[in-house]
């Protein structure tokens, strides 16, 4: 079934599946199906921000005076969240927008990739201010042994999704041979690389990043690469949002709200959704030993690192229906929840750099309960 | 002073709140109850909270998923007495 740019068939956005319905023809959003992407979008939206507007120059002079041990931490986690970013940049749009079925959660991929482009962006900035030359740190993203782990599980999802879907738009369903090698190309099959994409990147947005926003937030703690922080900040922002809408695609499957194939497929393969996320967790807590091979910086080490990933891991997966695995039901760094903290109050729009500036946010609603204290 | 609900958390800490003094999750946290959250603005659902008994209402509609049997105690507060694990 060839992808068409504008699907001339009437259909009703209404009726339609999230994945694997009728494309999506009229961008329409006065009628939603699931209104939670549509709110998602005006809530990111809301959240746009540049990084050159945070000055991250006295950075350059923090980093010279960080020991080894440190310069080491700083620099692969800011390698890897650039990995994280580049496959976030371009995956939701390539892997989903050819199967989606509603005009909202259309929207909602391109915001989405549309911000981890941001970020991908801020890397540069960051990076272009430590050294003279970034490149080196750039090319060895591609041959790092350790960050090469995780990229094959990450991509691997979106890439298996994306063939099938190659196979199935341009050949239908059936047995298609491709280089001697015979795939059978089924909506099933299709919809179950669909559900463990998804799965895998709800997983990324859920943990993976916040081994390196835990590094980068210890470094603040001690007032430190402050610039970097600033920025950080708002790309967690971002990615909390990221991961509310996978958490919601996952849970609108699994109770049946939405594909009735879906909920099928989310209890068959419950077992390997849960795999997915447990070796995630193994992954990140391999890397937390990658960090801190030449040494623990003040504040973090290894052994607090790897706890906060089960106390994280552990909200995260009760939110898709798990139960939650780990014992670590404490939070071993508190001071990171003053950095997670969004904002809502507007206090100075002129001042760009804190996170407190929401564009659009004015709220004109007023409840009876305001006026409870008024008096004539 | 408006009317306050009595509100158990984790089967052992006994709260009186008052719904007009802020959100459950500030209620736990004047209590001294360790809390888990992170945006405090109902979109990341770290403070996901199991209402055991009783009724919610939010102050602000929530972004994050919320199963049911859940609350996100950073936007809602009592309309009842409560008994929840958080």
């Amino acid at each position: 079934m060839s992808y068409s740019t504008f699907n001339k068939n009437q259909i009703n956005p209404l009726q339609e599946p999230m994945f694997f319905g009728n494309s999506v023809n009229v961008a329409r959003y006065d009628q939603q199906k699931h209104s939670v992407f549509e709110k998602l979008i005006e809530k990111q939206i809301s959240f746009f921000w540049r990084p050159e507007e945070v000055d991250v120059s006295r950075d350059r002079v923090d980093f010279q005076g960080l020991t080894d041990s440190e310069k080491h931490i700083f620099i692969s986690n800011l390698k890897y969240q650039t990995l994280l970013d580049s496959v976030q940049g371009r995956s939701p749009n390539i892997a989903l927008l050819p199967i989606v079925s509603i005009p909202e959660l259309e929207t909602w991929i391109e915001t989405w990739s549309f911000f981890e482009t941001i970020h991908s962006r801020s890397y540069t900035h960051i990076l272009r201010n430590l050294f003279t030359d970034p490149s080196q740190v750039f090319e060895d993203i591609v041959i790092n042994e350790e960050i090469q782990k995780r990229a094959n599980d990450i991509s691997k999802y979106y890439d298996d999704l994306i063939f099938y879907t190659q196979l199935w738009q341009t050949h239908g369903e059936g047995e298609v041979e491709v280089n001697g090698e015979v795939h059978n190309v089924t909506m099933r099959e299709l919809k179950k690389k669909l559900f463990l994409c998804i799965n895998s990147v709800n997983a990324l947005e859920a943990i993976r990043f916040y081994v390196s926003f835990a590094c980068t937030f210890a470094f603040a703690e001690r007032d430190l690469m402050e610039g970097n922080s600033k920025i950080i900040r708002l790309i967690a922002r971002d990615e909390n949002l990221h991961l509310v809408s996978t958490q919601n695609i996952l849970n609108l499957w699994q109770y049946g709200k939405d594909d009735p194939e879906m909920k099928e497929i989310a209890e068959e393969l419950r077992e390997e959704a849960l795999a997915i996320f447990m070796k995630a967790v193994e992954q990140e807590k391999e890397w937390a030993h990658y960090l801190f091979r030449h040494g623990s910086m003040i504040g973090l080490n290894e052994d607090i690192l790897c706890q906060y990933v089960e106390y994280i891991a552990n909200m995260r997966m009760e939110a898709i229906g798990f139960d939650a695995p780990f014992k670590q039901r404490s939070n071993p760094l508190p001071w990171m929840n003053k950095y997670l903290v969004s904002d809502n109050v507007q206090v100075a729009p002129q001042e760009a750099e804190i996170t407190s500036y929401l564009v659009g946010q004015i709220d004109s609603s007023v409840s009876a309960s305001d006026l409870g204290d008024f008096e004539l | 002073m408006s009317k306050t609900f009595k509100v158990r958390v984790n089967g052992q800490h006994e709260l009186t709140v008052d719904p007009s003094a802020g959100s459950l999750l500030e209620a736990m946290e004047a209590a001294g109850i360790e809390t888990r959250f992170h945006c405090r603005d109902g979109f990341c659902g770290a403070c996901r909270t199991k209402v055991n008994s009783g009724d919610i209402e939010y102050i602000n509609e929530p972004l994050a998923i919320v199963r049911p049997g859940d609350c996100l105690a950073c936007c809602c507060i009592p309309a009842s007495d409560l008994d929840i694990d958080h």
